[in-house]
């Protein structure tokens, strides 16, 4: 219900309170700032206030706030300001601050994923509301009606009059109610509701343009306080101690040599043991020492790395986790084919791997209060997880966010690994604690993206085209959201994944991740099976492999057996493997981005070959194609490659990558995430996969977990297609990631005449790969 | 007590002779761009210019730069400057042509690995003054104790940042 002195845009209430003597004033009272709260206690700012995503200042600046992180890949500080000016009808460099993060001073929370859809919506809502608000200001100024008030260059007009944004809010104390769901401490945050009228996109004018990032130059200058550069009075340097294995508990603690180490002090709480010191340098070497002198129990629980497969084949219960049909399924998988293609296809665990470990600096108070200075993708769900722990309100936990090496979704769920072991002993010291894990930390403590394995069969009908498409896919789950050192302390924590966590992100269910793209195909069965955690019940400390969602979860694993599958299908046919894809396809978007890549890549219109003859520098070539949509971008990829067979060696050497995102946001911007996540697939594609034994994770360093470097890159095309009047913003980033494996494994086939089925393209896998011929390398025929 | 000079400024050491310069830089005299990654001098985050040299300071122990000259991404212009006898004015408004490439071509993705990799580069344009791609990659993967490495892969943006850097430095000085 609308009340005297309110007005209702979409379902925004404003409320005009008179005006404020002080002048230079916010759409809102600045005396009482929005997230001040009785006592002077940081809580959260209120979402249903519009100042609290976007101020607008009388020096005609603009302020605007997410609850979103930076981790590289520029939105909040590039996409976020053009549209939100766009909406204003402002210019991008009058939106002078973004503020990020922080849980007391953002208001909405939600993990930093979705940018393009929630994220992205939630900012363009809040900005048309308030131009809205403005221009109902403008109406009653100028004396003209509403529908005569209009914006150009930040200048409001109607009959005659004109008036800055600035000189329109300037001593005005207005509150502008916005209707919201949800909560900061929510998985996904808040959304902002309604349907306030939003600019067409054809009238957008910043949006679509190539502006930078304002977050490079600080970093690059130097002057960025990055998370690990974060200093306090009276800080102490931490180093953890962990567990001999994933399954151990402690039996006794060891000894730290006080004539060496002087100022070092063990803590000890259950399972979680630590070293602090004054000096960084010796909590490092008395950790080392305190690890060797500590006794842990045994633990063999896990399957070696080496006998993944077989264990997930052979030993995982798949009937313990109801299956999840795919949603485009239809007819019947069993009709009678003239050929068919069948193979199982695996893609190993995997790790976020950041090029800096984990590291947090934690301030507990006397009086209880905790704040967390970090680097988080999710800080409103480590909030929530935080005052969990230590059994506190939420109001009494503020989560201070700064830029860190990229986590790639590590810590969507809120934590990467440090925080929650860093306030546990900042509280038990009184005293703030920075805990740094070291490189062996972060591989062998922290989540992974967990494995999949996916039997697929596909039935050609007489013409050589796809008639029936089955794929089971098994793994087990993406997203344990618990903190480390709570269970190591036996404190409490979220559920893990299992089949009655209500929490949907939380239950081990495998969703379909992937959408199915050859829609034209008449009988379609695709099913997600999920599984418990491999070792998390064998292990006494409940922990086992833990694991999360890393860029594009699930959808990669599930996408790579689809696109290598149908390549085969393909060849199956004597069908080139990019018009067999064209000829499947009736979205416009899939067949714009597939003929775009036929002429951009040198891409060569002939069937797989099955005969294979080396150039004259001894490699096999071959070209290969994968295609992907995520969010509403639509992709396609082309790898060109090169094998030598004697030594198993795989070279990429041109990625092709299509992008068709809808609006094209920021083109600079894109092209740098496009060329990075191709490079960054690349490196999954060619060199990554988890190794452990029964007790634990073996890969400690880049030695052991080796990731792509500058002598390896291909040559990478990018082409960004606009296509603005389709009117959605599809997401960039993270899909790149996916495409280069699928593209790279059926390059291998184009080169060998022998299909690569599994992850990484290692030496030692190539040669087991061409000397078999299930493309696993495990059957020899 | 070991003295070293860092960023063209002679600086004494309180810490332990066997501290890793690392945490000599970062944490005693405040000179926070060097990054800790592995602290196994395997991927280059905290590279700094040893008398024009690119080190990984997570193994150098600080004794052993003693009365030498350490150089971070914090004193990159300053050190442009003094090569090119820049006026004091112009120094203070001039980042080093690699950074100013850096942010012209957009190069990082999350940045933490990029500290490194203008240091090693600059040591390369002060050897090579227009590399190829091919003696680019070698420099940012064999040349040194490990490759550069860069877990968001933003190597193609590094590339064009070389080259960028490589077109500014036989421009002359830049003014912001």
């Amino acid at each position: 219900m609308t009340r005297p002195g309110e007005m209702t845009i979409g379902k925004a209430a404003l409320s005009r309170r008179g005006f404020l003597a002080a002048g230079g004033a916010l759409v809102v009272s600045f005396s009482v700032p929005a997230w001040a709260a009785p006592g002077g206690r940081a809580a959260a700012l209120d979402p249903a206030r519009s100042t609290s995503w976007i101020e607008i200042h009388a020096d005609n600046t603009v302020l605007i706030r997410t609850g979103k992180s930076d981790l590289g890949q520029s939105t909040i500080y590039t996409a976020y300001p053009q549209v939100v000016a766009d909406e204003l009808g402002i210019a991008f460099e009058a939106i002078t601050t973004v503020v990020s993060g922080d849980t007391d001073v953002t208001p909405d929370g939600g993990g930093t994923f979705a940018l393009m859809s929630m994220g992205l919506s939630n900012l363009r809502k809040a900005a048309a509301y308030t131009r809205e608000a403005v221009f109902e200001l403008a109406s009653q100024k100028f004396g003209v009606p509403r529908n005569q008030i209009s914006v150009a260059d930040g200048v409001i007009s109607g009959g005659g009059m004109s008036a800055t944004y600035g000189e329109l809010v300037a001593g005005q104390d207005l509150r502008l109610t916005i209707p919201v769901k949800g909560n900061q401490t929510d998985f996904g945050g808040v959304e902002v509701l309604g349907d306030p009228p939003l600019k067409p996109i054809g009238a957008y004018r910043v949006v679509g343009k190539p502006y930078k990032n304002p977050s490079i130059r600080p970093k690059i200058a130097g002057e960025t306080v990055w998370v690990g550069d974060v200093k306090l009075p009276g800080m102490l340097h931490a180093r953890a101690v962990h567990p001999a294995t994933l399954g151990s508990t402690l039996v006794a603690v060891g000894k730290v040599d006080r004539s060496q180490f002087p100022k070092a002090q063990v803590v000890v709480i259950g399972n979680f043991v630590a070293v602090v010191s004054e000096s960084e340098w010796e909590a490092v070497q008395a950790a080392v020492q305190i690890a060797d002198d500590t006794q842990w129990s045994e633990w063999k629980g896990l399957p070696p790395s080496g006998q993944l497969l077989d264990h997930l084949r052979q030993e995982v219960k798949w009937d313990e986790v109801s299956g999840t049909p795919g949603k485009e399924n239809k007819g019947d998988v069993a009709i009678a084919v003239a050929k068919t293609h069948s193979g199982t296809y695996f893609t190993p665990f995997l790790k976020h791997a950041p090029i800096g470990p984990t590291v947090s600096l934690a301030d507990v108070r006397p009086d209880g209060s905790v704040t967390l200075h970090t680097h988080s993708q999710n800080p409103g769900f480590l909030r929530y997880s935080i005052a969990r722990m230590l059994s506190r309100p939420e109001e009494a936990v503020v989560i201070r966010t700064y830029p860190g090496p990229s986590h790639f979704g590590r810590s969507n769920g809120g934590n990467a690994g440090s925080e929650d072991g860093a306030v546990l002993l900042s509280q038990e010291l009184g005293r703030p604690v920075r805990l740094q894990w070291m490189r062996d930390d972060d591989m062998k403590w922290s989540t992974q993206s967990s494995p999949m394995y996916t039997d697929v069969s596909i039935g050609l009908d007489d013409h050589g085209r796809m008639a029936s498409y089955r794929a089971d896919h098994k793994g087990p789950p993406m997203q344990d959201d618990r903190l480390i050192s709570a269970i190591l302390a036996g404190l409490p924590v979220i559920d893990p994944p299992s089949p009655t966590n209500p929490v949907p992100i939380s239950n081990n269910k495998m969703i379909m991740s992937d959408p199915w793209a050859y829609d034209t195909v008449p009988n379609v069965a695709v099913t997600g099976h999920g599984a418990f955690q491999i070792g998390q019940r064998e292990s006494p400390i409940n922990l086992g492999l833990r694991d999360h969602s890393m860029r594009t979860p699930i959808q990669f694993q599930q996408n790579f057996p689809r696109e290598v599958a149908v390549t085969e299908a393909a060849a199956l046919a004597g069908a080139d493997p990019l018009q067999f894809r064209l000829d499947h396809v009736s979205d416009d978007r899939f067949k714009g981005v597939l003929t775009r890549l036929r002429e951009e890549s040198g891409w060569v219109t002939r069937a797989a070959s099955s005969s294979q003859k080396a150039d004259g520098d001894g490699l096999l070539r071959g070209q290969g194609v994968s295609m992907i949509v995520r969010e509403q971008g639509y992709w396609a990829c082309a790898a060109h490659i090169a094998v030598r067979p004697d030594t198993g060696e795989v070279r990429v050497e041109r990625l092709t990558i299509i992008v068709e995102p809808g609006v094209v946001v920021n083109p600079l911007q894109l092209k740098r995430q496009v060329q990075a996540g191709g490079l960054m697939g690349t490196s999954i594609a060619l060199h990554e996969e988890v190794t452990f034994d029964e007790s634990g994770i073996t890969s400690e360093d880049w030695s052991s977990y080796p990731i792509l470097t500058m002598s390896e890159i291909p040559e990478v095309k990018v082409v960004i297609v606009s296509r603005p009047e389709l009117g959605v913003f599809g997401t960039g980033s993270e899909t790149a990631n996916a495409l280069a494996a699928p593209a790279i494994a059926g390059a291998f086939l184009d080169a060998t005449g022998k299909p690569a089925r599994r992850i990484p393209l290692r030496p030692d896998y190539v040669k087991a790969i061409l000397a078999s011929d299930d493309g696993l390398g495990t059957r020899v025929q | 007590m070991i003295r070293i000079m860092v960023n063209g400024e002679m600086r004494t050491v309180q810490s332990p002779p066997d501290t890793p310069l690392l945490y000599v830089l970062r944490n005693e005299l405040n000179v926070m761009s060097p990054k800790f990654g592995c602290g196994l001098a395997q991927c280059g985050a905290c590279s700094v210019l040893l008398d024009g040299e690119e080190i990984r300071s997570c193994v150098t122990p600080v004794d052993s730069v003693a009365d030498r000259e350490v150089t971070t991404v914090e004193g990159l212009a300053a050190r442009w400057a003094k090569q090119r006898n820049l006026s004091f004015d112009q120094t203070a408004r001039t980042l080093h042509p690699v950074q100013e490439a850096w942010i012209e071509e957009q190069v990082p993705q999350c940045g933490i690995c990029q500290f490194g990799m203008m240091i090693k580069v600059t040591e390369l344009l002060d050897q090579n003054p227009k590399p190829t791609d091919a003696e680019i990659k070698a420099a940012l993967t064999d040349s040194g104790p490990s490759p550069h490495l860069c877990r968001c892969a933003s190597y193609a943006a590094i590339l064009d940042g070389v080259h960028r850097a490589a077109q500014l430095m036989s421009e002359g000085a830049r003014h912001d």
